[in-house]
């Protein structure tokens, strides 16, 4: 079962994960101006969410996470040289 | 950049079916990720020259792929069993589950003659392509995909099926399969 879990202090208030979610998962905690979990049982684990967070303020665990085989391993070797 | 060249000679015999590929897992990955530029700059382009005619041409690629992939597939007129069939027509690389909101009670919804299921692609070699070529999702290249849906599944059913995609991310794609009743 997925889990999904907010960092209240990174979170920014945005909003743009309650428009952004396709199956209404989050919605804006009008007192705290936070986003908050309202029906984690939809998540479908698409990742749209963290994708249009500008925070990164929130996991998912319990996920099938896919592969990435675009990740070009060679390239990130000559970043992780520069960083 | 220095790149260093490993040239691989020896003895060559000619062979019905050669049982050595001449490389290993790291020359597997170079070729893919140049495949993956490829096909994602062959979309790009065939997007720039025919518009939204691209979309049919990759659709009916996808779906003569579907059709062949399906050929020796059990036909069967059970949705679920049909599906079962597919995840293996799509293996590993299309890696998908039924999906539904959890206030329906089955995966499957009957419309008069069409019998609607939900399609959560988890794993895709397409949207690979197009994060490694830095194209949006939802473009030609993902019509490979919906052709090969369609084509297998019409195979496998002997009926008339539609693909349409319902949302799109990073980690996962919602797809509603469309199975119309009635032959083709
Ligand atoms: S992963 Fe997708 S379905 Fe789940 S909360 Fe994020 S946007 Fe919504
Ligand atoms: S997108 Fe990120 S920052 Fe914006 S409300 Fe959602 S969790 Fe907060």
């Amino acid at each position: 079962m997925v889990e999904i879990e907010i960092d209240e202090d990174a979170c920014v208030g945005c909003g743009s994960c309650v428009d952004d979610c396709p199956n209404d998962v989050y919605q804006m905690n009008e007192e705290k101006w936070k986003t908050e979990v309202v029906k984690v049982e939809d998540c479908m684990a698409c990742l749209s969410c963290h994708e249009i967070c500008p925070a990164q303020a929130m996991e998912h665990r319990d996920i099938h996470v896919a592969k990435r085989l675009y990740i070009d391993r060679k390239v990130n070797d000559v970043l992780d040289k520069i960083i | 950049m220095d790149m260093e060249i490993e040239e691989i000679r020896g003895t060559f015999r000619p062979e019905l079916i050669p049982k050595e590929t001449g490389g290993d897992i790291e020359d597997y990955e170079e070729a893919l990720h140049v495949l993956m530029k490829f096909v994602g700059s062959m979309s790009s382009a065939l997007e720039q020259v025919s518009g939204r005619g691209a979309n049919a041409i990759v659709y009916q690629a996808g779906k003569r792929m579907g059709h062949d992939a399906a050929k020796m597939m059990e036909k069967t007129d059970n949705l679920e069993q049909a599906m079962k069939e597919m995840g293996e027509v799509l293996g590993v690389e299309f890696y998908f589950e039924m999906w539904k909101p959890s206030d329906q009670e089955g995966y499957t919804i009957e419309k008069g003659n069409e019998t609607v299921v939900k399609l959560l692609f988890m794993d895709c070699v397409v949207r690979q392509t197009l994060r490694r070529t830095g194209l949006p999702q939802k473009g030609p290249l993902c019509y490979l995909l919906y052709g090969y849906m369609v084509g297998a599944v019409e195979e496998v059913m002997s009926i008339k099926g539609k693909l349409d995609i319902d949302h799109v991310g990073p980690n996962a794609c919602l797809k509603t399969l469309t199975i119309k009743w009635g032959g083709k």
